[in-house]
Protein backbone atom coordinates (compact mmCIF):
# COMPACT_ATOMS: atom_id res chain seq x y z
CA UNK A 1 0.00 0.00 0.00
CA UNK A 2 1.44 3.07 -1.10
CA UNK A 3 0.90 6.56 1.08
CA UNK A 4 3.03 8.75 -0.48
CA UNK A 5 1.76 11.67 1.28
CA UNK A 6 2.83 10.41 5.16
CA UNK A 7 6.20 8.97 3.85
CA UNK A 8 8.78 11.44 3.92
CA UNK A 9 12.11 10.86 2.23
CA UNK A 10 14.88 11.21 4.84
CA UNK A 11 16.67 13.40 1.81
CA UNK A 12 13.84 15.95 1.55
CA UNK A 13 13.65 16.28 5.66
CA UNK A 14 17.17 17.24 5.84
CA UNK A 15 17.07 19.33 2.85
CA UNK A 16 14.47 20.95 4.58
CA UNK A 17 16.41 21.73 7.75
CA UNK A 18 19.78 22.80 6.82
CA UNK A 19 17.84 25.22 4.63
CA UNK A 20 15.29 26.57 7.21
CA UNK A 21 17.97 26.95 10.12
CA UNK A 22 21.26 26.80 8.42
CA UNK A 23 22.63 24.82 11.14
CA UNK A 24 23.94 22.44 8.65
CA UNK A 25 24.93 19.27 10.56
CA UNK A 26 21.89 17.30 12.09
CA UNK A 27 22.67 16.72 15.79
CA UNK A 28 22.63 12.93 15.96
CA UNK A 29 23.10 11.41 12.50
CA UNK A 30 23.55 7.40 12.18
CA UNK A 31 25.86 6.31 9.25
CA UNK A 32 25.66 2.64 7.91
CA UNK A 33 25.19 1.60 11.43
CA UNK A 34 25.44 -2.36 11.68
CA UNK A 35 25.79 -4.62 15.25
CA UNK A 36 26.19 -7.98 15.25
CA UNK A 37 26.42 -10.05 17.96
CA UNK A 38 28.44 -13.08 18.71
CA UNK A 39 27.31 -16.44 20.81
CA UNK A 40 29.92 -17.62 22.89
CA UNK A 41 28.54 -21.09 23.01
CA UNK A 42 27.44 -21.40 19.26
CA UNK A 43 30.37 -19.73 18.23
CA UNK A 44 27.96 -18.07 15.43
CA UNK A 45 26.80 -14.43 15.10
CA UNK A 46 23.45 -12.30 14.95
CA UNK A 47 22.72 -9.57 13.03
CA UNK A 48 20.81 -7.76 15.35
CA UNK A 49 20.57 -4.38 13.12
CA UNK A 50 21.92 -3.57 9.10
CA UNK A 51 22.42 -0.43 7.33
CA UNK A 52 20.83 1.72 9.67
CA UNK A 53 21.04 5.35 8.44
CA UNK A 54 19.06 8.15 10.04
CA UNK A 55 19.64 11.99 10.81
CA UNK A 56 17.69 13.56 14.18
CA UNK A 57 18.31 17.31 14.25
CA UNK A 58 18.31 19.47 17.48
CA UNK A 59 15.10 19.53 19.45
CA UNK A 60 13.13 17.16 17.63
CA UNK A 61 11.53 14.45 19.28
CA UNK A 62 11.82 10.65 17.04
CA UNK A 63 9.96 7.84 17.99
CA UNK A 64 11.20 4.17 16.95
CA UNK A 65 8.93 2.04 16.66
CA UNK A 66 8.73 -1.98 16.10
CA UNK A 67 8.01 -5.29 17.08
CA UNK A 68 9.96 -6.52 20.26
CA UNK A 69 13.42 -8.04 19.21
CA UNK A 70 13.99 -6.45 16.20
CA UNK A 71 16.96 -4.32 17.64
CA UNK A 72 15.47 -0.95 18.97
CA UNK A 73 17.51 -1.60 22.29
CA UNK A 74 20.49 -2.27 20.67
CA UNK A 75 20.05 1.01 18.32
CA UNK A 76 19.56 2.89 21.38
CA UNK A 77 22.56 1.37 23.18
CA UNK A 78 24.51 2.43 20.16
CA UNK A 79 23.63 5.73 20.38
CA UNK A 80 24.13 5.63 23.92
CA UNK A 81 27.78 4.90 23.67
CA UNK A 82 27.13 1.28 25.32
CA UNK A 83 27.17 -0.60 22.73
CA UNK A 84 30.34 -0.35 19.78
CA UNK A 85 28.98 -0.58 16.83
CA UNK A 86 30.19 -3.39 13.84
CA UNK A 87 30.14 -1.03 11.07
CA UNK A 88 29.22 2.16 10.56
CA UNK A 89 29.03 5.07 12.91
CA UNK A 90 26.97 7.16 15.13
CA UNK A 91 27.62 10.96 15.22
CA UNK A 92 26.45 13.20 18.04
CA UNK A 93 27.15 16.96 17.17
CA UNK A 94 29.78 15.93 14.18
CA UNK A 95 31.46 13.66 16.81
CA UNK A 96 31.76 10.24 16.55
CA UNK A 97 30.27 7.96 20.01
CA UNK A 98 33.19 5.95 21.45
CA UNK A 99 31.45 5.60 25.27
CA UNK A 100 28.36 7.49 27.82
CA UNK A 101 29.01 11.50 27.40
CA UNK A 102 27.08 14.15 29.02
CA UNK A 103 25.17 15.15 26.66
CA UNK A 104 23.09 12.05 26.57
CA UNK A 105 21.18 10.28 29.15
CA UNK A 106 18.85 6.95 29.21
CA UNK A 107 15.73 6.24 30.78
CA UNK A 108 15.57 2.20 31.00
CA UNK A 109 12.51 0.01 30.80
CA UNK A 110 13.30 -1.45 33.99
CA UNK A 111 13.93 1.70 35.81
CA UNK A 112 17.63 0.51 37.00
CA UNK A 113 17.49 2.34 39.99
CA UNK A 114 19.82 1.89 42.92
CA UNK A 115 17.33 0.11 45.65
CA UNK A 116 19.62 1.32 48.88
CA UNK A 117 19.56 5.10 47.74
CA UNK A 118 16.45 7.52 48.44
CA UNK A 119 14.63 9.13 45.80
CA UNK A 120 16.70 12.13 46.23
CA UNK A 121 20.06 10.25 45.91
CA UNK A 122 18.90 8.31 42.96
CA UNK A 123 18.37 11.98 40.85
CA UNK A 124 21.67 12.84 42.30
CA UNK A 125 23.70 10.08 40.47
CA UNK A 126 22.57 11.68 37.73
CA UNK A 127 25.13 14.43 37.93
CA UNK A 128 27.29 13.24 40.73
CA UNK A 129 30.75 12.40 37.88
CA UNK A 130 30.20 15.84 36.29
CA UNK A 131 32.51 17.36 38.69
CA UNK A 132 31.45 21.20 37.56
CA UNK A 133 27.61 20.46 38.81
CA UNK A 134 28.08 17.90 42.11
CA UNK A 135 29.34 20.83 43.56
CA UNK A 136 27.16 23.52 45.73
CA UNK A 137 23.96 24.03 44.03
CA UNK A 138 23.64 20.08 43.19
CA UNK A 139 20.75 19.88 45.95
CA UNK A 140 18.63 22.85 44.00
CA UNK A 141 19.62 21.24 40.69
CA UNK A 142 18.24 17.66 42.15
CA UNK A 143 15.02 19.35 43.63
CA UNK A 144 13.93 21.45 41.16
CA UNK A 145 13.98 18.20 38.67
CA UNK A 146 12.53 15.96 41.83
CA UNK A 147 9.78 18.25 41.55
CA UNK A 148 9.56 18.63 37.38
CA UNK A 149 8.30 15.41 37.30
CA UNK A 150 5.86 15.43 40.38
CA UNK A 151 7.22 13.45 42.77
CA UNK A 152 7.86 16.81 45.61
CA UNK A 153 7.31 14.87 49.23
CA UNK A 154 8.64 11.70 47.86
CA UNK A 155 12.69 12.75 48.21
CA UNK A 156 13.35 10.44 50.67
CA UNK A 157 11.46 7.31 49.59
CA UNK A 158 13.09 4.03 48.52
CA UNK A 159 12.30 3.04 44.88
CA UNK A 160 10.48 -0.12 46.54
CA UNK A 161 8.21 1.98 48.41
CA UNK A 162 7.17 3.67 44.99
CA UNK A 163 4.65 2.38 42.49
CA UNK A 164 6.04 1.62 38.69
CA UNK A 165 5.20 4.72 37.14
CA UNK A 166 6.38 6.49 40.27
CA UNK A 167 10.04 4.90 39.94
CA UNK A 168 10.07 6.00 36.01
CA UNK A 169 9.55 9.62 37.36
CA UNK A 170 12.74 9.36 39.45
CA UNK A 171 14.24 7.52 36.26
CA UNK A 172 13.25 10.49 33.87
CA UNK A 173 14.58 12.80 36.77
CA UNK A 174 17.67 11.27 36.73
CA UNK A 175 17.84 11.64 33.29
CA UNK A 176 17.01 15.57 32.90
CA UNK A 177 19.11 16.79 36.31
CA UNK A 178 22.60 17.22 34.35
CA UNK A 179 20.19 18.70 31.51
CA UNK A 180 21.73 16.53 29.06
CA UNK A 181 20.94 17.75 25.07
CA UNK A 182 19.88 14.79 24.61
CA UNK A 183 17.07 12.00 25.99
CA UNK A 184 17.30 8.30 24.87
CA UNK A 185 14.02 6.60 26.38
CA UNK A 186 13.98 2.88 25.89
CA UNK A 187 10.43 1.67 26.26
CA UNK A 188 10.05 3.67 29.13
CA UNK A 189 6.21 3.05 29.64
CA UNK A 190 6.62 -0.63 28.62
CA UNK A 191 6.67 -1.86 32.42
CA UNK A 192 4.09 0.77 33.73
CA UNK A 193 0.19 0.05 34.13
CA UNK A 194 -2.19 1.24 31.59
CA UNK A 195 -3.99 3.91 33.30
CA UNK A 196 -0.65 5.60 34.51
CA UNK A 197 0.89 5.33 31.21
CA UNK A 198 -1.81 7.45 29.34
CA UNK A 199 -0.96 10.16 31.81
CA UNK A 200 3.01 9.80 31.90
CA UNK A 201 2.89 9.94 27.98
CA UNK A 202 1.03 13.42 28.21
CA UNK A 203 3.30 14.74 30.82
CA UNK A 204 6.37 13.39 28.98
CA UNK A 205 5.27 15.07 25.85
CA UNK A 206 4.80 18.36 27.20
CA UNK A 207 7.68 18.42 29.06
CA UNK A 208 10.00 17.63 26.82
CA UNK A 209 8.66 20.00 24.65
CA UNK A 210 8.96 22.66 27.01
CA UNK A 211 12.73 22.32 27.34
CA UNK A 212 13.12 21.51 23.70
CA UNK A 213 15.70 18.55 24.48
CA UNK A 214 15.73 16.25 21.08
CA UNK A 215 14.76 12.98 22.25
CA UNK A 216 14.92 9.20 20.95
CA UNK A 217 11.78 7.23 22.51
CA UNK A 218 11.83 3.87 21.74
CA UNK A 219 8.23 1.65 21.73
CA UNK A 220 6.00 -0.79 20.24
CA UNK A 221 2.86 1.28 21.19
CA UNK A 222 1.47 2.93 17.97
CA UNK A 223 -0.71 6.04 20.03
CA UNK A 224 2.60 6.24 21.62
CA UNK A 225 4.72 6.50 18.53
CA UNK A 226 1.87 9.06 17.14
CA UNK A 227 1.20 10.88 19.91
CA UNK A 228 4.85 11.74 20.69
CA UNK A 229 6.49 11.93 17.86
CA UNK A 230 7.84 14.09 15.78
CA UNK A 231 8.62 11.89 13.07
CA UNK A 232 8.47 7.67 13.51
CA UNK A 233 11.03 5.75 12.95
CA UNK A 234 9.95 2.16 12.18
CA UNK A 235 11.89 -0.78 12.36
CA UNK A 236 11.78 -4.40 10.64
CA UNK A 237 13.51 -7.14 12.54
CA UNK A 238 15.76 -10.08 10.85
CA UNK A 239 17.98 -8.45 10.63
CA UNK A 240 16.92 -5.18 12.55
CA UNK A 241 16.73 -1.85 9.72
CA UNK A 242 14.60 1.09 9.14
CA UNK A 243 11.93 0.08 6.94
CA UNK A 244 10.30 3.18 6.79
CA UNK A 245 10.49 7.19 8.27
CA UNK A 246 7.28 9.13 8.94
CA UNK A 247 6.62 12.76 9.64
CA UNK A 248 3.72 13.13 11.66
CA UNK A 249 2.37 16.95 11.80
CA UNK A 250 -0.13 16.68 14.55
CA UNK A 251 0.00 20.13 16.36
CA UNK A 252 0.96 20.46 20.11
CA UNK A 253 0.43 20.59 22.88
CA UNK A 254 -0.99 17.35 22.09
CA UNK A 255 -3.69 14.44 24.48
CA UNK A 256 -4.57 11.50 24.57
CA UNK A 257 -8.33 12.14 23.81
CA UNK A 258 -7.88 15.06 21.44
CA UNK A 259 -6.02 13.09 18.79
CA UNK A 260 -8.21 10.32 18.59
CA UNK A 261 -10.38 12.23 16.58
CA UNK A 262 -7.66 13.46 14.88
CA UNK A 263 -7.54 12.63 10.53
CA UNK A 264 -4.02 12.55 10.60
CA UNK A 265 -3.57 10.54 14.11
CA UNK A 266 -6.39 8.08 12.45
CA UNK A 267 -4.35 7.98 8.93
CA UNK A 268 -1.16 7.17 10.25
CA UNK A 269 -2.63 4.63 12.85
CA UNK A 270 -3.83 2.33 10.37
CA UNK A 271 -0.57 2.54 8.11
CA UNK A 272 1.37 1.66 11.00
CA UNK A 273 -1.14 -1.11 11.70
CA UNK A 274 -0.60 -2.76 8.09
CA UNK A 275 3.16 -2.21 8.70
CA UNK A 276 3.87 -3.72 11.73
CA UNK A 277 1.22 -6.37 11.20
CA UNK A 278 2.92 -7.49 8.15
CA UNK A 279 6.18 -7.55 9.79
CA UNK A 280 4.55 -9.74 13.15
CA UNK A 281 3.32 -12.19 9.94
CA UNK A 282 6.54 -12.51 8.81
CA UNK A 283 8.47 -13.04 12.37
CA UNK A 284 5.61 -15.73 13.06
CA UNK A 285 6.22 -17.45 9.42
CA UNK A 286 10.09 -17.62 9.77
CA UNK A 287 10.00 -18.59 13.50
CA UNK A 288 7.30 -21.82 12.32
CA UNK A 289 9.32 -22.97 9.90
CA UNK B 1 6.78 23.38 34.82
CA UNK B 2 5.45 20.75 37.36
CA UNK B 3 3.59 18.01 36.71
CA UNK B 4 1.08 16.76 39.34
CA UNK B 5 1.59 13.61 41.25
CA UNK B 6 -0.89 10.78 41.58
CA UNK B 7 -1.80 7.99 43.15
CA UNK B 8 -0.01 7.82 46.35
CA UNK B 9 2.58 5.00 46.66
CA UNK B 10 1.03 1.56 48.27
CA UNK B 11 4.16 0.32 50.86
CA UNK B 12 3.99 -3.17 50.06
CA UNK B 13 7.11 -3.66 51.54
CA UNK B 14 6.27 -2.42 54.46
CA UNK B 15 3.00 -4.70 55.18
CA UNK B 16 4.27 -7.71 53.69
CA UNK B 17 7.47 -7.27 56.35
CA UNK B 18 4.51 -7.05 58.95
CA UNK B 19 3.23 -10.60 58.35
CA UNK B 20 6.01 -12.19 58.09
CA UNK B 21 7.34 -11.24 61.53
CA UNK B 22 3.68 -12.23 62.85
CA UNK B 23 4.52 -15.29 61.35
CA UNK B 24 7.66 -15.71 62.94
CA UNK B 25 6.53 -14.89 66.64
CA UNK B 26 3.93 -17.37 65.96
CA UNK B 27 6.87 -20.14 65.07
CA UNK B 28 8.95 -18.74 67.79
CA UNK B 29 6.09 -19.34 70.48
CA UNK B 30 5.81 -22.81 69.25
CA UNK B 31 9.32 -23.58 69.57
CA UNK B 32 9.30 -22.27 73.18
CA UNK B 33 6.34 -24.81 74.27
CA UNK B 34 8.27 -27.64 72.57
CA UNK B 35 12.13 -26.71 73.98
CA UNK B 36 9.86 -26.44 77.70
CA UNK B 37 7.73 -29.71 76.95
CA UNK B 38 10.89 -31.51 76.48
CA UNK B 39 12.83 -29.89 79.86
CA UNK B 40 9.75 -31.16 81.69
CA UNK B 41 9.94 -34.70 80.22
CA UNK B 42 14.08 -34.65 81.11
CA UNK B 43 13.34 -33.53 84.43
CA UNK B 44 10.56 -36.15 85.37
CA UNK B 45 12.94 -38.85 83.77
CA UNK B 46 15.68 -38.00 85.72
CA UNK B 47 13.68 -37.60 88.74
CA UNK B 48 12.17 -40.72 88.47
CA UNK B 49 15.07 -42.52 88.08
CA UNK B 50 15.15 -43.95 84.75
CA UNK B 51 18.63 -42.03 84.29
CA UNK B 52 21.32 -42.08 86.24
CA UNK B 53 21.75 -38.48 87.42
CA UNK B 54 25.78 -38.75 86.87
CA UNK B 55 25.18 -39.03 83.52
CA UNK B 56 22.33 -36.82 82.66
CA UNK B 57 21.76 -34.29 85.19
CA UNK B 58 18.03 -32.85 85.58
CA UNK B 59 18.01 -29.71 84.00
CA UNK B 60 17.08 -27.80 87.24
CA UNK B 61 20.86 -28.63 88.07
CA UNK B 62 22.31 -27.45 85.04
CA UNK B 63 20.37 -23.85 86.00
CA UNK B 64 22.17 -23.91 88.79
CA UNK B 65 25.47 -24.57 87.33
CA UNK B 66 24.69 -21.85 84.42
CA UNK B 67 23.93 -19.70 87.25
CA UNK B 68 27.49 -20.23 89.14
CA UNK B 69 29.65 -20.04 86.40
CA UNK B 70 28.00 -16.30 85.46
CA UNK B 71 29.92 -15.11 88.86
CA UNK B 72 33.04 -17.19 88.55
CA UNK B 73 36.04 -15.23 87.62
CA UNK B 74 37.47 -17.98 85.71
CA UNK B 75 34.79 -18.60 83.33
CA UNK B 76 34.69 -14.74 81.95
CA UNK B 77 38.00 -15.06 81.82
CA UNK B 78 37.89 -17.81 79.10
CA UNK B 79 34.73 -16.00 77.62
CA UNK B 80 37.33 -13.27 77.04
CA UNK B 81 39.73 -15.72 75.50
CA UNK B 82 37.78 -17.57 73.30
CA UNK B 83 35.51 -14.12 71.95
CA UNK B 84 38.59 -11.76 71.89
CA UNK B 85 39.82 -15.05 69.03
CA UNK B 86 35.86 -15.24 67.45
CA UNK B 87 36.57 -11.28 66.67
CA UNK B 88 40.12 -10.95 65.64
CA UNK B 89 39.56 -14.36 63.14
CA UNK B 90 36.24 -13.33 61.57
CA UNK B 91 36.92 -9.71 61.19
CA UNK B 92 40.11 -11.17 59.61
CA UNK B 93 38.04 -13.37 57.36
CA UNK B 94 35.42 -10.76 56.82
CA UNK B 95 37.91 -8.38 54.61
CA UNK B 96 39.68 -11.24 53.15
CA UNK B 97 36.47 -12.81 51.98
CA UNK B 98 34.59 -9.87 50.80
CA UNK B 99 37.75 -8.47 49.24
CA UNK B 100 38.69 -11.09 46.86
CA UNK B 101 34.92 -12.58 46.97
CA UNK B 102 34.43 -9.06 44.99
CA UNK B 103 37.84 -9.37 42.98
CA UNK B 104 36.94 -12.78 41.66
CA UNK B 105 33.14 -11.94 41.32
CA UNK B 106 33.49 -8.97 39.24
CA UNK B 107 36.61 -9.74 37.33
CA UNK B 108 35.90 -12.79 34.45
CA UNK B 109 39.45 -13.57 34.40
CA UNK B 110 40.09 -14.15 37.89
CA UNK B 111 36.74 -15.97 38.37
CA UNK B 112 37.34 -18.99 35.59
CA UNK B 113 41.26 -19.77 37.14
CA UNK B 114 40.74 -19.17 40.76
CA UNK B 115 36.64 -19.67 41.63
CA UNK B 116 37.32 -23.63 40.82
CA UNK B 117 39.89 -23.77 43.35
CA UNK B 118 37.91 -21.88 46.05
CA UNK B 119 35.34 -24.06 45.54
CA UNK B 120 37.80 -27.20 46.19
CA UNK B 121 39.63 -25.37 49.56
CA UNK B 122 35.65 -24.60 50.55
CA UNK B 123 34.46 -28.48 49.66
CA UNK B 124 38.14 -29.67 51.62
CA UNK B 125 37.07 -30.50 55.87
CA UNK B 126 38.76 -27.91 57.17
CA UNK B 127 38.63 -29.49 60.60
CA UNK B 128 40.45 -31.96 59.38
CA UNK B 129 43.31 -29.30 59.24
CA UNK B 130 42.90 -28.82 63.23
CA UNK B 131 45.54 -30.81 64.09
CA UNK B 132 48.19 -29.06 62.05
CA UNK B 133 47.18 -25.87 62.54
CA UNK B 134 47.56 -26.44 66.49
CA UNK B 135 51.00 -27.95 66.13
CA UNK B 136 51.92 -25.67 63.64
CA UNK B 137 50.80 -22.13 65.32
CA UNK B 138 51.26 -23.82 68.88
CA UNK B 139 48.26 -23.85 71.57
CA UNK B 140 47.96 -20.17 72.13
CA UNK B 141 45.20 -17.92 70.65
CA UNK B 142 47.52 -17.94 67.11
CA UNK B 143 46.12 -21.55 66.30
CA UNK B 144 42.46 -20.76 67.34
CA UNK B 145 42.26 -17.32 65.32
CA UNK B 146 43.95 -19.34 62.49
CA UNK B 147 40.85 -21.86 62.87
CA UNK B 148 38.23 -19.67 63.27
CA UNK B 149 39.50 -18.00 59.98
CA UNK B 150 39.79 -20.53 57.73
CA UNK B 151 36.19 -21.74 58.84
CA UNK B 152 34.20 -18.31 58.40
CA UNK B 153 36.42 -17.15 55.29
CA UNK B 154 34.63 -19.42 52.97
CA UNK B 155 31.41 -18.90 53.06
CA UNK B 156 32.00 -14.76 53.30
CA UNK B 157 33.93 -15.32 50.17
CA UNK B 158 32.25 -17.09 48.36
CA UNK B 159 28.66 -15.56 49.29
CA UNK B 160 30.15 -12.28 48.37
CA UNK B 161 31.45 -13.76 45.03
CA UNK B 162 28.12 -14.98 43.65
CA UNK B 163 26.48 -12.01 44.52
CA UNK B 164 29.12 -9.72 42.90
CA UNK B 165 28.16 -12.46 39.61
CA UNK B 166 24.76 -12.07 39.94
CA UNK B 167 24.87 -7.72 40.18
CA UNK B 168 22.17 -6.58 37.83
CA UNK B 169 23.84 -5.69 34.34
CA UNK B 170 21.18 -3.00 33.87
CA UNK B 171 22.26 -1.02 36.93
CA UNK B 172 25.75 -1.47 35.74
CA UNK B 173 24.73 -0.29 32.24
CA UNK B 174 22.76 2.79 34.12
CA UNK B 175 25.96 3.75 36.34
CA UNK B 176 27.95 3.98 32.68
CA UNK B 177 25.62 5.81 31.00
CA UNK B 178 26.03 8.44 34.17
CA UNK B 179 29.77 8.30 33.90
CA UNK B 180 30.67 5.86 36.61
CA UNK B 181 33.68 4.03 35.69
CA UNK B 182 36.41 1.75 37.65
CA UNK B 183 36.77 2.39 41.24
CA UNK B 184 33.66 4.29 41.35
CA UNK B 185 32.16 1.43 40.07
CA UNK B 186 32.61 -0.71 42.31
CA UNK B 187 32.12 1.66 45.21
CA UNK B 188 29.18 2.99 44.20
CA UNK B 189 27.60 0.04 42.51
CA UNK B 190 29.03 -3.53 42.68
CA UNK B 191 29.31 -3.44 46.95
CA UNK B 192 26.11 -1.96 47.75
CA UNK B 193 24.91 -4.31 45.41
CA UNK B 194 26.65 -7.12 46.62
CA UNK B 195 26.52 -6.06 50.67
CA UNK B 196 23.44 -8.33 51.47
CA UNK B 197 25.23 -11.35 50.14
CA UNK B 198 28.37 -10.82 52.03
CA UNK B 199 26.38 -10.68 54.85
CA UNK B 200 24.07 -13.59 54.35
CA UNK B 201 27.82 -14.97 53.98
CA UNK B 202 29.50 -13.51 57.31
CA UNK B 203 26.33 -15.25 59.34
CA UNK B 204 27.19 -18.35 58.14
CA UNK B 205 30.67 -17.52 58.62
CA UNK B 206 29.98 -16.45 62.05
CA UNK B 207 28.74 -19.77 63.16
CA UNK B 208 31.21 -21.86 61.84
CA UNK B 209 33.98 -19.63 62.80
CA UNK B 210 32.64 -20.13 66.60
CA UNK B 211 32.44 -23.77 65.68
CA UNK B 212 36.74 -23.78 65.01
CA UNK B 213 37.32 -21.33 68.34
CA UNK B 214 35.48 -24.22 70.23
CA UNK B 215 37.07 -26.75 68.48
CA UNK B 216 40.97 -25.60 68.66
CA UNK B 217 40.40 -25.32 72.50
CA UNK B 218 39.37 -28.91 72.53
CA UNK B 219 42.12 -30.20 70.76
CA UNK B 220 44.92 -28.29 72.38
CA UNK B 221 44.70 -25.51 74.35
CA UNK B 222 44.87 -23.66 77.39
CA UNK B 223 42.07 -21.20 77.89
CA UNK B 224 38.59 -20.66 76.36
CA UNK B 225 35.43 -22.29 76.48
CA UNK B 226 36.11 -25.00 74.68
CA UNK B 227 39.54 -25.85 77.17
CA UNK B 228 36.50 -25.43 80.22
CA UNK B 229 34.08 -27.58 78.88
CA UNK B 230 36.46 -29.96 77.94
CA UNK B 231 38.28 -29.80 81.43
CA UNK B 232 34.49 -30.17 83.02
CA UNK B 233 33.43 -33.69 81.14
CA UNK B 234 36.85 -34.79 81.96
CA UNK B 235 36.34 -34.51 86.07
CA UNK B 236 32.72 -35.58 84.66
CA UNK B 237 31.09 -32.54 86.43
CA UNK B 238 27.86 -33.27 84.09
CA UNK B 239 26.06 -29.90 84.99
CA UNK B 240 28.66 -27.91 84.38
CA UNK B 241 29.60 -29.43 81.22
CA UNK B 242 25.82 -29.08 79.82
CA UNK B 243 26.08 -25.36 81.58
CA UNK B 244 29.16 -24.73 79.41
CA UNK B 245 27.00 -25.86 76.11
CA UNK B 246 23.94 -23.54 76.95
CA UNK B 247 26.13 -20.68 77.15
CA UNK B 248 27.70 -21.78 73.74
CA UNK B 249 23.95 -21.76 72.50
CA UNK B 250 23.31 -18.51 73.70
CA UNK B 251 26.65 -17.18 72.63
CA UNK B 252 26.33 -18.71 68.84
CA UNK B 253 22.19 -17.38 68.92
CA UNK B 254 23.03 -13.79 70.51
CA UNK B 255 25.74 -13.63 67.29
CA UNK B 256 23.36 -14.52 64.85
CA UNK B 257 20.76 -12.01 66.40
CA UNK B 258 23.02 -9.53 66.17
CA UNK B 259 23.86 -10.01 62.18
CA UNK B 260 20.31 -10.61 61.22
CA UNK B 261 19.66 -7.08 62.53
CA UNK B 262 22.92 -5.78 60.91
CA UNK B 263 21.40 -7.31 57.28
CA UNK B 264 18.17 -5.59 57.86
CA UNK B 265 19.60 -2.54 59.11
CA UNK B 266 22.35 -1.65 56.47
CA UNK B 267 20.43 -3.88 53.13
CA UNK B 268 16.65 -3.23 54.10
CA UNK B 269 15.75 -3.46 50.52
CA UNK B 270 16.73 -6.97 50.16
CA UNK B 271 14.33 -9.73 50.36
CA UNK B 272 15.52 -12.65 51.41
CA UNK B 273 13.47 -15.24 50.33
CA UNK B 274 14.57 -13.87 46.24
CA UNK B 275 18.10 -14.29 47.41
CA UNK B 276 20.15 -17.43 46.85
CA UNK B 277 22.73 -16.69 49.67
CA UNK B 278 22.24 -19.45 51.97
N1 LIG C 1 23.92 -8.70 24.48
C1 LIG C 1 23.39 -9.46 23.50
N2 LIG C 1 24.03 -10.57 23.08
C2 LIG C 1 23.51 -11.32 22.11
N3 LIG C 1 22.36 -11.07 21.47
C3 LIG C 1 21.66 -9.99 21.83
C4 LIG C 1 22.13 -9.12 22.88
N4 LIG C 1 21.24 -8.12 23.03
C5 LIG C 1 20.26 -8.35 22.14
N5 LIG C 1 20.50 -9.46 21.42
C6 LIG C 1 19.66 -9.97 20.31
O1 LIG C 1 19.56 -8.98 19.34
C7 LIG C 1 18.25 -8.89 18.84
C8 LIG C 1 17.70 -7.50 19.05
O2 LIG C 1 17.52 -7.28 20.42
P1 LIG C 1 17.04 -5.89 21.02
O3 LIG C 1 17.94 -4.82 20.52
O4 LIG C 1 16.95 -6.04 22.49
O5 LIG C 1 15.59 -5.73 20.38
P2 LIG C 1 14.33 -4.88 20.86
O6 LIG C 1 14.79 -3.85 21.82
O7 LIG C 1 13.75 -4.31 19.60
O8 LIG C 1 13.36 -5.84 21.49
C9 LIG C 1 17.45 -9.96 19.55
O9 LIG C 1 17.37 -11.09 18.70
C10 LIG C 1 18.24 -10.26 20.77
O10 LIG C 1 18.09 -11.60 21.15
MG1 LIG D 1 14.14 -3.51 23.84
Amino acid sequence: MALPDIRTPETTERSMTSADTDVGTPLIQVRDLAVHYSHRRTGGSLVAIEDVNLDVTDGEFVTVLGPSGCGKTTFMNVVAGLVAPSHGQVLVDGKPVTGPGPDRAVVFQDYALLPWRTVIDNVRFGLEMQPHLRGTGWRERVQEAIETVGLAGFEQSYPRELSGGMQQRVGLARAIVAEPRILLMDEPLGAVDALTREVMREEIERLITATGKTVLFITHSIEEAILLGDRIVVFKSHPGAVKEVLTTGIERPRSERSIQSDARFLELRDHLWEALRGEATAAATRSSS
Amino acid sequence: MSIQTQLPALRATGRRRGTAQRGEARWTFLLIAVVLAILAVWEAVVRAGLVPEAFLPPPSKVLTAFLALLVEGEFWQAFAFSMGNVVVGLALAIVVGVVVGLAVGWSPVLRFTVAPFLWLLYSTPKVALAPVIILALGLGSESKIALTFLLAVFPILLNTMEGAVTVSPSLVRAARVFGVRGPALGWKVIFPATLPFSLAGIRRGAALGFTGEVLGEFLGGTGGLGHMLEQAAYQFEMDEALAMVVVMVIIANLTLSLIGLLQRKLAPWHDERTAAAS
